[in-house]
């Protein structure tokens, strides 16, 4: 447990941004995690939070890389290396 | 600068930019809307990049610079093109509104996982969600959802304080929320009561 006083549900909530964002401080995710070990309801709010978050992400991010991609983009780089670092 | 200095200039510089192309292609594809522009916005800012090289600093996160480099590029020349999405309601949505509209549509049961939800969700309608933002907000949530950029990598790129991408990313993914139940009642993928919001 932490040495400091436990959060309360109000104030483990104004985290959940930041919790799911993985920018919470080592400090502030232990007392995070140390209130929603021990509150049901909380739990379940960060990992409905969590999971929706995950899906999104999984859904936005499923792109075709078009195969030839590099080949376009290299082969315009060199086309026009005598622009380099001007 | 001679040839053979230029030449190894660009090799330098491609050794650090195809390693990125990849996942800039996933973010300008989000923020362009098609794979003609996206592609077309990905070689215009490796270009424009390799013109600006002497300006990056080796050793700093070059991802970050090549991105602010794709961004500004969008701003300038892709954005005005882009398709319009669903309109979104501004007005601010509370945290967790996905869940109190599932369960008041009686989708999820209070101890549900997020499961019933998630597979209500495909990438079209993730998507159009996305679309619906306001720039300022889609902006900041193409980069948090297509790369793994942190709020200070994201800050970076958009040339913004760190405070603000927090505060856009928090309202975004609320708005997100909001548009996201939107979309689906509007394509019949949900239907239930309206609640309080």
């Amino acid at each position: 447990m932490s040495h400091l006083t436990p959060l309360n549900c109000k104030e483990a909530f104004a985290r959940l941004a930041d919790y799911v964002d993985r920018e919470l401080t080592e400090q502030e995710l232990t007392e995070v995690r140390e209130h929603v070990a021990v509150c049901a309801v909380c739990a379940r709010e960060f990992k409905f939070e969590e999971h929706v978050l995950e899906a999104l992400r999984e859904r936005i991010c499923r792109i075709q890389v078009p195969s030839d991609l590099v080949a376009r983009v290299t082969a315009a780089l060199r086309a026009r290396k005598g622009d380099a670092g001007r | 600068m001679a040839a053979d200095e230029r030449s190894s200039v660009t090799e330098e510089f491609e050794a650090l930019v195809v390693p990125v192309l990849d996942s800039a292609y996933r973010t300008a594809l989000r923020l362009a809307g098609n794979q003609a522009a996206a592609e077309d916005l990905v070689q215009d800012a490796a270009l424009l990049a390799l013109r600006g090289f002497g300006s990056f600093r080796k050793g700093t996160n070059f991802k970050a610079w090549f991105f602010r480099i794709l961004m500004n590029r969008f701003y300038s020349d892709y954005r005005r093109a882009r398709r319009a999405g669903t309109p979104v309601d501004l007005e601010d949505t509370p945290e967790l509104y996905l869940r109190s509209r599932a369960e008041a549509a009686g989708i999820i049961g209070p101890d549900d996982p997020a499961d019933a939800v998630i597979d209500r969700i495909d990438t079209e309608l993730a998507v159009a969600a996305l679309d619906a933002l306001p720039d300022e907000f889609r902006t900041a949530a193409t980069l948090y959802f297509t790369q793994d950029f942190s709020y200070q990598e994201i800050a970076d790129v958009l040339g913004v304080p760190i405070g603000t991408v927090r505060s856009r990313l928090h309202r975004a993914r609320r708005l997100l929320q909001r548009t996201l139940w939107q979309v689906a009642e509007e394509r019949g993928v949900v239907t239930g009561p309206e609640v309080g919001s």
